[in-house]
C-alpha cells in the first residue's frame, strides 16, 4: 500500500504549513492454530517478506494460547480486479500555485473587510488536503485486487474573540469536508464567495443571544450536522465488532444487540438509513474491502426499523450469513477493522431546508458541528453547533450562540418528523473517525439532508 | 525487536540533509517497532507487530518553507524527498513569521528511558501477560477486553546548523476493560520495563471493581462532589494540555491568556517536567532544542505555558523547547505532572458525605474552549459515595463542565501518581502524564445513560 498526502494551511495571510507525506509498506494477516496474527514492514525485499510472513504466523500461534473458539470466515468468491475512484481534475496535477492560490483567495476573503478585524475577527484559515492511496490485496484464496483512491478536502474557518467569547464559523464543514473526487470538488464550493458571510457570522456570534438553557423545543438540523449525527448514533452502533465485544476496551460496544435486528424501532417511519459502499464520491466507496469482499448496498434502518449491520467475514460467519464487506485498514501497518462505508440518512419528503423551518412555530435551527460526544454504547449523545437561529412562526429569526442539543438515540430519532428531499441531500464525509488499538483514523461517507426533530433538549452550556 | 540504532538514524538524517538545497534544512527521523496484543471476550483477537521509520525533511529558502516526509529511507528515497522539499520550498510564498531553523544548543542529561527487557519481549511474552488478565476475568464469569503492548521508539533530530539529538525509549503497557452482564470496570499500567509491567495488578483492579459494578442504579444528575480516579484526572488534564501553549495564548483560545500571576483554578500545581525519572525522560523537542522544566500552574496561579521558537519570538520571550513536528500544533506540553497531595484514595472517598466516584471518562470534547467547558461520559465503573464509603454502582453520567472551573473546587489530592500515556501522536507515543486521584467539591453531571 502506498499513501501520498499533501496538506496546506494559510492562516492570517501567511502560508503556515505545506506538508507532503509518502508512505509505502506491506502487511501479512494470517490465521494459524485457529487464531489471528498480523505483521507489517516497509522493507519490501523477498527476505523481509519471508520474515514478516513467519512473524504473522508466530503471532497467530501466540494468540492461540488464549483461544476459546477457532476463527472462521464466511466464504467469499476470489476476485481479480482493478478499480480507481473517479475524478475530473487530478489534484496532484494541479499546479502548486493554483492550489495555494485558492487558499490565499479564500482566506483573504475572510479577512476582507478591515472592520472585521476591529470587531474581533482574530484568526482566519483556509486549508486543503489531497490524498491518493494505492492498494494491492492478495489472498491465499486467490484474490488479486488493485485499487486507487483519490480524495480532496478543505475549507475555510474564521475565529472571533471578544466579550469573553471565542466563536467559530466554517465553510463548508469545518475540517470534515472531504470526498473521493478531484480538485473540482473544492472549486465547486466557491469558498471565496462564501468567506465574507462566514467571517461576518463569526463576528456576529460574539454578541448574539445565548441558546435557551435546558429547555425542550423543536430543532431543525443542517445536513452537515445530520451527517455527523448519523455517523455517531447509527454508523457506530451497527458495527458488528462492537456488538460482539471486540472493541469493548476502547471504542465501546453497542445498544443494537442482535435480537433487535429486524424488529427494533430505531426511529420514526421518516427515518431511512442506507449502508452503501458504491455511492460515487463517498469516503466509504470502494470496489472491494480489505478482506476481498465486494462493495454492497443495503439498509441499516428502513422506515424506522433497525435492519442491518456493518460486517466482516468472521462475524458474518457467526451470524451464518455473507459479509457485506466493510473491513478497512488505516494504512499498511494496521489491522483491518469493521468500518463505516457510506452510512447515509436517505432523503425524505420534507422538501427544502426552508420547508422544514416553515413547519416550526417556535424552535431553533442549528448549523455545522462544533462539539460532539456520545456514550460507549451510542445512546446518550450531545452535540454543539457553530451557530443557531431562532425559528419563530416558520421563519428564521435572531442568531443564537453556543447552541447544543442532547438526547438518547432511539428517542431522538423517534422524534424525527421531517427529512429534507433529494435536492437538499449531499454526500458529506468524516475523515477523522478514530477506532482500534493502536489507533486508526478512518474515512467514512455520510449523505444527509437537513431534518426536523420535536421535543429535543437544548442548551446545556452555563 | 532490535533498535534501528543511532548510527542508522544518523545516516538517514545526514543523507537527507546532504541533498537539501535551501538556506537551511532539518531532518526528523522517527523509528518505531510497535507490538500490540489485543484481546476481547477474554481471548486474543488481534496481534500485531509493525516496524516503521519515517524521515520528515523541512527546507527553508529564506522565509519560504516546506516539509515533506517519507518512509523510503534508502539513498534514492532520501535524495528524492530532500530534492522535492527543496523545490516545494522555492514555490511556497514567504512567511514573514517563520523563526528560522534553530541553532544547536546544549542538551541536559536525562535518565535513560530505554529498557532492554521491553525491546526483547516476544509475542509469547505479551500473550502470556494477556492470558493473566483473560483468565482472571474468565474465572469470575467476566469478559476482558484490552491489550498488552511493547513499543521500541527512537527519535532523532538533525539540521544544517549543527543540531544532532537522538533518544531511544521503550514503553510497555497493559490495560483492560472487564465486563460483566450488567457493569464494567477498567485497569491500566504503564512501565518502561516490560519486566515491571504488572498485568496481575491490572486484572485484580479491573476484576474486583467490575464485580462491585454490577446492576448500577439511578443517581440524580446535577453538581456533585466527586473523586476522580487517576484515569479520569488524566482525561481532563490531557484535554487541557492544548490550552497550555503559546499559540493558544496568542490566539486568545486559552483561559490562561492575560491572567498570568493570577489565581485561575484550585490549589494544585501542574508542571511539564521532561526530566522526571518516573516519566519517560527526553532532553529535547522535535526541533532538537533543549526542553525546559516549566511550571504551568503553581498552587492555582497561572505561571507559564510551553513555547516553540515561533510563538516565543512573537511573544518576545525565550522558547521552552516543546516544539512538535506538526506546524499547526507548534508546541505541546508532553510531560505533564500533577503534583501529588497527601491523601490516600480511601481518605479522598472518606471526605465525601454524598457524591460520585468516577473511574474514567469517555469521548471528552470541547464545548467552549475559552471557558474550558467540555462534555463527555463516565464509563467502566461509576459509583455512589455515601457517608465516606463507596456505596453502590450508578448508571453512567454525561458531564458538561469547565475543567479549570471544576478543578477550582479541588478539596483533596491523592498521594500516588499514576503514569499514563496517550496513544500515538506525531508517529510515536510522544506524550505522558503522571496524575493522582482528586476530590472535587462540585462537578456537573448534565445527563445520564441507561447503563
Amino acid at each position: 500500500m502506498r499513501r501520498l498526502v499533501e496538506g496546506a494551511l494559510v492562516k492570517n495571510g501567511r502560508l503556515e504549513t505545506i506538508d507532503r507525506g509518502d508512505t509505502f509498506g506491506f502487511a501479512v494477516r494470517a490465521i494459524a492454530d485457529g487464531a489471528w496474527g498480523f505483521a507489517a514492514s516497509q522493507v519490501t525485499t523477498a527476505a523481509e517478506m519471508d520474515r514478516v510472513a513467519a512473524l504473522a504466523v508466530e503471532l497467530a500461534k501466540a494468540s492461540a494460547i488464549t483461544k476459546r473458539a477457532d476463527a472462521r470466515l464466511a466464504p467469499v468468491k476470489p476476485a481479480i480486479a482493478v478499480w480507481a475512484s473517479p475524478w475530473r481534475i487530478d489534484p496532484f496535477a494541479v499546479s502548486q500555485e493554483e492550489r495555494l492560490g485558492l487558499l490565499f483567495m479564500s482566506e483573504g476573503a475572510l479577512r476582507g473587510e478591515p472592520t472585521h478585524q476591529r470587531r474581533g475577527l482574530r484568526t482566519t484559515r483556509a486549508h486543503y488536503e489531497i490524498w491518493r492511496e494505492e492498494k494491492l490485496f492478495l489472498s491465499s484464496e486467490g484474490s488479486d485486487i488493485e485499487q486507487t483512491f483519490t480524495e480532496v478536502g478543505g475549507g475555510i474557518i474564521a475565529e472571533a474573540v471578544g466579550e469573553g467569547e471565542l466563536q467559530i464559523r466554517s465553510f463548508p464543514d469545518g475540517f470534515r469536508c472531504q470526498r473521493q473526487a478531484g480538485w473540482e470538488f473544492l472549486q465547486d464550493f466557491d469558498m471565496p464567495g462564501n468567506a465574507p458571510r462566514i467571517a461576518s457570522e463569526a463576528v456576529a456570534l460574539l454578541s448574539a443571544k445565548t441558546c435557551p438553557q435546558d429547555v425542550r423545543t423543536t430543532v431543525v438540523i443542517s445536513a452537515n450536522q445530520m451527517s455527523l449525527q448519523v455517523h455517531e448514533s447509527c454508523g457506530h452502533p451497527i458495527e458488528l465488532d462492537r456488538v460482539y465485544g471486540s472493541e469493548a476496551a476502547f471504542a465501546g460496544t453497542s445498544f443494537l444487540t442482535p435480537e433487535k435486528l429486524g424488529t427494533f424501532r430505531y426511529g420514526s417511519d421518516k427515518v431511512n438509513i442506507r449502508i452503501d459502499s458504491t455511492s460515487p464520491g463517498g469516503l466509504g466507496t470502494f470496489a472491494y474491502d480489505d478482506e476481498g469482499v465486494p462493495a454492497s448496498e443495503g439498509w441499516a434502518v428502513k422506515d424506522g426499523i433497525f435492519t442491518g449491520y456493518l460486517m466482516n467475514r468472521e462475524y458474518a460467519a457467526q451470524m451464518g450469513i455473507a459479509s457485506n464487506g466493510t473491513m478497512r485498514a488505516d494504512g499498511w501497518a494496521r489491522v483491518p477493522l469493521i468500518r463505516m462505508t457510506n452510512v447515509s440518512l436517505w432523503h425524505g419528503d420534507g422538501g427544502t431546508l426552508d420547508d422544514l423551518i416553515a413547519g416550526v412555530d417556535d424552535g431553533i435551527y442549528m448549523d455545522t458541528n462544533r462539539s460532539w460526544s456520545i456514550d460507549d454504547r451510542r445512546l446518550n449523545f450531545q452535540f454543539g453547533t457553530e451557530v443557531g437561529w431562532e425559528i419563530k412562526n416558520g421563519k428564521r429569526g435572531a442568531m443564537i450562540k453556543n447552541p447544543t442539543y442532547t438526547g438518547m438515540t432511539p428517542e431522538f430519532w423517534g422524534s424525527c418528523d421531517g427529512v429534507g428531499g433529494e435536492s437538499s441531500w449531499f454526500m458529506w464525509g468524516t475523515p477523522n473517525c478514530g477506532k482500534g488499538q493502536p489507533g486508526q483514523i478512518g474515512h467514512t461517507g455520510h449523505g444527509a439532508s437537513p431534518a426536523r426533530f420535536r421535543n429535543v433538549r437544548v442548551g446545556v452550556v452555563k | 525487536m532490535s533498535l534501528f540504532g543511532e548510527r542508522e538514524l544518523r545516516r538517514v538524517a545526514d543523507e537527507a540533509l546532504r541533498h537539501a538545497t535551501g538556506d537551511a534544512a532539518e531532518a526528523v527521523v522517527i523509528a518505531r517497532t510497535g507490538s500490540l496484543t489485543r484481546f476481547a471476550n477474554s481471548a486474543i483477537h488481534q496481534n500485531l507487530v509493525s516496524r516503521e521509520a519515517d524521515v520528515h525533511v523541512r527546507v527553508a529558502v529564506g522565509k519560504r518553507v516546506a516539509s515533506l516526509s517519507t518512509n523510503r529511507i534508502d539513498a534514492e528515497g532520501l535524495a528524492k524527498v530532500a530534492r522535492e522539499a527543496s523545490a516545494l520550498a522555492r514555490l511556497a510564498p514567504e512567511n514573514d513569521r517563520f523563526p528560522g531553523i534553530p541553532e544547536a544548543r546544549p542538551l541536559a542529561a536525562t535518565a535513560s528511558a530505554f529498557r532492554d527487557r521491553t525491546a526483547a519481549a516476544s509475542a509469547m511474552d505479551r500473550a502470556k501477560a494477556a492470558k493473566v488478565i483473560c483468565d482472571a476475568s474468565h474465572a469470575k464469569g467476566l469478559r476482558a477486553a484490552g491489550f498488552v503492548s511493547t513499543d521500541v521508539q527512537e527519535l532523532a533530530v538533525a539540521n544544517t546548523k549543527g543540531v544532532w539529538a537522538y533518544a531511544p525509549n521503550t514503553v510497555s503497557e497493559a490495560q483492560a476493560a472487564v465486563l460483566g452482564d450488567a457493569g464494567s470496570s477498567f485497569g491500566q499500567r504503564v512501565a518502561l520495563d516490560f519486566g515491571d509491567l504488572d498485568a496481575e495488578a491490572v486484572a485484580t483492579e479491573a476484576v474486583t471493581k467490575t464485580l462491585r459494578a454490577q446492576r448500577p442504579r439511578d443517581f440524580p444528575v446535577g453538581a456533585h462532589e466527586v473523586v476522580l480516579e487517576p484515569y479520569a484526572t488524566r482525561d481532563l488534564i490531557g484535554m487541557l494540555s492544548g490550552q497550555l501553549t503559546g499559540l493558544a495564548v496568542e490566539e486568545g483560545r486559552s483561559f490562561m491568556a492575560g491572567r498570568f500571576g493570577e489565581k485561575v483554578t484550585g490549589d494544585f500545581t501542574l508542571v511539564d517536567d521532561t526530566f522526571d525519572p518516573l516519566g519517560v525522560p527526553r532532553a529535547f523537542d522535535f526541533e532538537g532544542q533543549p526542553t525546559e522544566r516549566v511550571t504551568i500552574i503553581e498552587r492555582g496561579v497561572a505561571k507559564d505555558v510551553v513555547w516553540d521558537a515561533g510563538t516565543a519570538r512573537r511573544a518576545r520571550r525565550a522558547p521552552t523547547g516543546h516544539a512538535t513536528p506538526e506546524r499547526t500544533i507548534p508546541a505541546l506540553p508532553m510531560s505533564l505532572r500533577f503534583e501529588p497531595g497527601d491523601k490516600s484514595r480511601e481518605q479522598l472517598v472518606k471526605g465525601i458525605r454524598r457524591g460520585v466516584l468516577v473511574t474514567r471518562f469517555w469521548y471528552v470534547r470541547w464545548v467552549h474552549q475559552l471557558r474550558t467547558i467540555v462534555t463527555g461520559m463516565t464509563r467502566d465503573g461509576t459509583f455512589a459515595i455515601e457517608n465516606g464509603e463507596i456505596a453502590y454502582p450508578v448508571k453512567n453520567f454525561r458531564f458538561t463542565d469547565s475543567i479549570h472551573g471544576s478543578l477550582g473546587t479541588l478539596k483533596g489530592i491523592g498521594s500516588e501518581l499514576r503514569l499514563i500515556m496517550p496513544t500515538e501522536q506525531f508517529g510515536l507515543r510522544a506524550a505522558w502524564q503522571r496524575v493522582p486521584a482528586v476530590h472535587l467539591g462540585a462537578f456537573t453531571f448534565t445527563g445520564a445513560t441507561q447503563y
